[in-house]
């Protein structure tokens, strides 16, 4: 997935771009949640922050009625949704190309996010996301392990997503 | 070895000298000194001057309540610091420090001249000589107290240090690692709960550090504080020293700045100097302690004068002996510790002065052992002594008599009030505080947040009430927790506790009206100064405040608040908490603006979108302008062109032939499922149900007032599919306010509203070759059936696309929007095909001027809030079958439909000169003033036809088509006819084309 890496030396946290995914916004009301994720072969977590993956696929809660959809490129989960409109009436909007998303890893990635971050992101647990922010941008934020991260964010808030990140990373280094 | 340092003693390293200068003389101090106790250690006490009567000052303290050694430091360039506390700022090598607020130099001090005229600065002295004449304010009396007054030099080069931030979440947060902090800290450490334990100093330990033979548990202080550190940090403790809480925000969230650097000889690389940590804590215990009052007494300002508490700690943390024959004069029992611990080192305690009739035996005892004479039922006087206290003068005291003084000679005075809990923290809650009469002080209260105070900061007095009080509250943060923990019992062996009486100004027998008791030292605040403030009306303590500027001062009144209650009270006759205490504010200390700032400087000060054309436009040498939280190219300047004449350029050939403009900041959202086209029509003024799919219509949106919010052109992409679009500024707000509606007012709608503003990037092309120019490179729309205000999905140079033809130019114009990462190659690949009909990149002044031009409004800047459809002379946008519609209730109450409203015309000059946008319309010139003023300008530019073209808002101004108006500028007043606001091409023939 990684296409762009950018490692400094010794640097206890690493920053890398990931290539671009199918990412879907998927609105649907609860009494046809199931029924629609039977059509997408997802069954749609209810809990918000909690995620479920089938054939690729991942869905992660971010609302009573709100999931955000990720797939590899090229998946047809359009189709499927079209299918079942009629008895599951919904949106489905492609937003692959709002958001860029950042891989931070490392043995400091806590510190990393916070310092921009007022969640208790160390009490998230493994497998969990939550919509959150860092400094003022509104980001998604994925635990994929202890020390291992994804960070959605918004494109045009990315060079200041950024430029933060590598300050940060600065200061980690120095050991201070 | 210093003169002062006894040799071995104290937490310093005496292995380890370090130099420094102080107004360019070297001295040497250790590690582990503070420049304070460097300076004591070599007989230095004079380390400033006061403020408003530039007296001579020396350390009064030894902690971070210091209010009179303020020093500047510095470590290099842009890296200077004013008002630094030297009992704060440990030494490092090389280190350069200045004292402040004196010239030509410290020991002889011109300003000094205030202090012999102190009778004309009392209190309220500024408000009443300075007030005639009125016009001598501005420009004599202000510059002149300026000049003279002020704390300390400004910065004036920018800061190159890095400052961090950090956010932490944490279980217990410990504040204070004194006895009860470390105390509390072990109890919420002993279940697993996540335990943070910060103290401001540079270690922790808090007074057990200056009491060493006090015995815990059987060791000796300092070995026990070492064990019990040891026991937190293999518990997970997280400890933080030079960490100072400065405030205490709503629902447990404490402000914390760690310095990182500022006593490191060879900071590390890119080492921030200080962190910011927001801190969000379940439960919060605070262990501040208590600070120790000075007395008030005339010359208690002196160098050499100092808190007794503070001479025992320069004597046991950093092995300085303040003086060779200290004089002591107290009001509580701590300060004989004090003498006893001096004597036992070698110092000749002179006298200890007590306040007090009986004094407790056990003291007595130890007093007659060390040979020093207790001069109990005495007042003190004076004191004398140029740049160094010399000798102080006692006087017993019977009932209200004050009999014959003696001067007794001594190298310090050692003085104590007794001591004041520190409530700052607790206060910043908005916990009440109770009086408590015994004590005579102010003591927490009724609590607002999930936390506890315990020990010194409660009141309680010596290390075994202290420590148990703070185990307790330990536990009780767990049980807070829902978390339990065993409760810890500790032995103390050679406690010292004590008690003390509280004491307006020391009785004396000379004219109180010319004593300089302080009770300010850092605002030169007298006794005296206070009993002014009352007798001329101030009634309340924060009037008493403001008028004296007691405790106004950098260090808050940590030292001046409750002496100047007191007086206060009983000039008032009345008992103290009837007076009450100022508040306290954050932050508890002085804080660096870098601290605050964090990372929000240069490139990361405030955050800036930017569109994925935004490369392109800076390698093209665009200017750019802020539009809501994006940069914008504003114009695309030629060689040799001002912005005037980009922007003509940039519009005739967009006339002439073709422009190109990036529109990717639009707003856009999608609204999407069955009920989409309801919701449009209740939102939007406009009817949407006829509008067929792969059309467009112009939308307006009004709040419920009636009043336009925003606009924007909206597709139809099927039946169930609308993709809107808002103005830059707007996206957010619009998102808000639909979903607001559609989940407070419709749920049972079944639409769906997705913010796709940064899916998209939007580019525009305008002009007569526009059509031409993108035919060749469009697959999948029918050109027969794509006339003005069209929507297909479709490819654009092989990309995947949505295609708008529409026009904000009055040209025939097409927005493209595709998937934002290509929206560089779409650009790119348009101005390559674009190259045979001179497309030109236009800027969004060129967008502003085109759009005037043809009568286009832009919501925010010819709309200000109270402008409505009618108004704006949109009344053709408005469904007026439609049943309802966001704000249609609105447009026809009585003040809405009344004549005399406020509309939008065009405005010609007669003269051919530019308006000024914002400028006033009247209708007569010649009227007196105030006149009354009919309107505004709301846009004015040079245009595309030879002369410039306003737009304005004027009462009426639809019924005064081709009258004349008048714009009073300051050069003159201009003429200007009031026209219809479309300038060119009014029957869009260009748009048919």
């Amino acid at each position: 997935m990684t296409n762009q890496k950018h490692q400094f030396d010794a640097s206890p946290v690493v920053v890398e771009d990931l290539a671009p995914a199918l990412r879907l916004s998927l609105r649907v009301k609860p009494a046809h949640r199931e029924t629609l994720g039977r059509a997408l072969g997802l069954d749609l977590p209810t809990r918000v922050g909690s995620r479920a993956a089938a054939n690729g696929a991942e869905a992660l809660c971010l609302g009573p009625d709100e999931w955000l959809i990720v797939a590899p490129e090229g998946t047809d989960l359009a189709s499927p949704a079209r299918a079942a409109y009629a008895d599951a009436p919904h949106s489905l909007v492609d937003i692959s190309d709002r958001e860029i998303t950042l891989r931070l890893s490392g043995p400091a990635v806590l510190d990393l996010l916070a310092a921009c971050c007022p969640r208790n992101i160390a009490a998230m647990p493994v497998g969990a996301a939550a919509r959150t922010v860092f400094d003022s941008a509104t980001v998604i934020l994925w635990r994929d392990g202890p020390t291992d991260f994804r960070m959605d964010v918004w494109r045009s808030f990315a060079p200041h997503v950024r430029s933060l990140l590598t300050q940060v990373r600065t200061e980690i280094a120095a050991g201070l | 070895m210093s003169r002062y340092r006894i040799s071995g003693k104290g937490r310093v390293d005496h292995s380890a000298p370090v130099s420094f200068t102080f107004d360019g003389k070297t001295y040497r101090g250790l590690r582990g000194d503070t420049v304070a106790s460097a300076l004591l250690a070599n007989g230095v006490h004079l380390m400033g001057r006061s403020f408003k009567y530039h007296r001579p000052r020396g350390a009064v303290s030894a902690g971070s309540e210091e209010p009179n050694a303020l020093i500047g430091t510095s470590r290099g360039k842009g890296q200077f610091e004013p008002n630094t506390r030297a009992t704060v700022q440990e030494l490092r090598d090389g280190l350069v420090t200045e004292s402040q607020n004196k010239w030509p130099h410290l020991s002889f001090d011109i300003g000094a001249v205030n202090d012999r005229a102190y009778m004309l600065f009392s209190a309220g002295f500024y408000y009443k000589t300075f007030m005639w004449p009125k016009s001598f304010w501005d420009k004599i009396y202000e510059p002149v107290i300026r000049g003279a007054a002020g704390l300390g030099k400004s910065p004036t080069e920018v800061d190159p240090d890095r400052y961090a931030s950090r956010y932490l979440h944490t279980d217990v947060l410990v504040i204070g690692a004194g006895a009860a902090g470390i105390a509390a800290a072990l109890s919420a450490a002993q279940s697993g709960a996540d335990v943070t334990l910060v103290d401001e100093n540079a270690e922790m330990g808090g007074s057990l550090l200056s009491d060493p033979a006090v015995q815990i548990d059987g060791k000796p202080a300092w070995d026990w504080v070492e064990a019990q550190l040891a026991r937190l940090r293999a518990a997970g403790v997280r400890l933080m020293t030079r960490t100072t809480a400065i405030g205490y925000y709503h629902q447990n969230m404490v402000g914390l700045c760690q310095r990182l650097t500022d006593h490191l000889d060879n900071p590390p690389a890119n080492a921030p100097r200080e962190r910011m940590w927001r801190v969000r804590a379940e439960q919060v215990v605070l262990a501040q302690g208590a600070l120790e009052k000075p007395l008030v007494f005339d010359g208690n300002d002196r160098p050499g004068v100092m808190l007794a508490g503070a001479a025992q700690t320069y004597l046991h943390k950093y092995g300085v002996k303040v003086g060779d024959t200290p004089a002591v004069v107290t009001s509580h029992d701590s300060a004989y510790f004090a003498a006893f611990d001096l004597a036992d080192s070698g110092a000749r305690v002179a006298a200890i002065i007590d306040t007090r009739d009986a004094v407790r035996p056990d003291l007595l005892e130890g007093a007659r052992k060390r040979g020093i004479q207790v001069l109990s039922g005495h007042t003190v006087t004076t004191t004398k002594g140029r740049l160094r206290v010399k000798s102080v003068r006692a006087n017993p005291v019977r009932g209200t008599h004050v009999g014959a003084g003696r001067d007794i000679a001594c190298d310090c005075l050692l003085m104590s009030g007794g001591w004041t809990p520190s409530l700052h923290l607790f206060s910043h809650t908005k916990g009440s505080l109770g009086w408590d009469a015994g004590s005579n002080t102010f003591l927490p209260d009724r609590k607002t947040e999930a936390c506890e105070i315990a020990g010194a900061g409660r009141g309680l007095w010596g290390y075994e009430a202290v420590l148990a009080d703070g185990a307790a509250a330990g536990l009780r943060a767990l049980e807070g927790l829902n978390r339990a923990g065993h409760s810890a019992a500790f032995t103390v062996a050679n406690d010292r506790p004590g008690t003390g009486v509280t004491h307006t100004e020391l009785p004396t027998d000379g004219n109180p009206g010319k004593a300089k008791a302080f009770i300010d030292f850092q605002n030169d605040v007298t006794a005296k100064d206070i009993r002014l403030a009352v007798r001329e009306g101030m009634r309340s303590i924060e009037h008493v405040k403001r008028y004296t500027t007691n405790g106004m001062a950098t260090d808050q009144g940590k030292m001046s608040n409750i002496n100047g209650l007191m007086i206060a009270a009983d000039a008032l006759g009345k008992q103290p908490p009837q007076v009450g205490l100022t508040t306290f504010r954050p932050p508890y200390t002085p804080t660096s603006f870098g601290a605050f700032c964090g990372y929000l400087r240069g490139d990361t000060f405030q955050l800036t979108r930017k569109t994925p054309i935004d490369p392109w436009a800076e390698a093209n040498g665009a200017v750019f302008e802020p539009v809501a939280q994006w940069r914008r190219a504003w114009y695309f300047p030629k060689a040799g062109e001002d912005m005037h004449a980009a922007v003509l350029r940039e519009c005739k050939a967009t006339r002439a032939s073709l422009g190109i403009f990036d529109a990717s900041t639009l707003g856009k959202i999608e609204v999407a499922g069955p009920d989409a086209v309801e919701f449009m029509n209740r939102m939007y003024t406009n009817p949407w149900t006829k509008l067929q799919p792969g059309r467009c219509r112009y939308g307006l949106l009004l709040g419920e007032d009636g009043f336009i919010r925003d606009d924007g052109v909206i597709g139809r992409l099927s039946p169930d599919l609308f993709h809107v679009t808002t103005t830059t500024g707007g996206a957010a707000r619009v998102l808000t306010m639909m979903e607001d509606y559609l989940q407070t007012e419709w749920p049972d709608l079944d639409v769906w509203l997705t913010s796709t503003t940064e899916q998209w990037a939007t580019v525009a092309l305008n002009g007569p070759n526009a059509l031409k120019m993108l035919k060749p490179l469009v697959e999948g729309v029918d050109w027969d059936d794509f006339p003005h205000m069209s929507c297909a999905e479709c490819t654009v140079a092989g990309l995947p696309a949505r295609l708008f033809r529409l026009s904000f130019t009055g040209e025939v114009g097409f927005e493209v929007n595709v998937p934002a990462r290509h929206g560089l190659t779409l650009w790119t690949a348009l101005m390559e095909a674009g190259k045979p009909y001179d497309i030109c990149p236009y800027g969004t002044e060129t967008m502003h001027v085109l759009r005037a031009e043809k009568g286009y409004i832009i919501v925010g800047q010819d709309t200000d809030g109270t402008v409505t459809p009618q108004d704006a002379g949109l009344d053709w946008a408005i469904g007026k079958a439609k049943k309802d519609f966001v704000g249609k209730r609105s447009l026809s109450r009585p003040d809405i439909v009344a004549k005399g409203r406020k509309q939008l015309v065009g405005l010609l000059t007669e003269d051919g000169s530019l308006l000024q946008e914002g400028a006033q319309i009247v209708l007569d010139p010649n009227q007196p003033k105030p006149m009354k003023m009919v309107g505004h300008v709301t846009s004015s530019y040079q245009s595309t036809m030879g002369h410039p073209i306003a737009m304005a808002v004027i009462e009426g101004g639809f019924d005064k088509m081709g009258e004349t108006v008048f714009i009073p500028m300051p050069d003159g007043v201009r003429k200007a006819r009031i026209t219809s606001t479309v300038f060119y091409d009014p029957d869009n023939a260009r748009l048919k084309a």
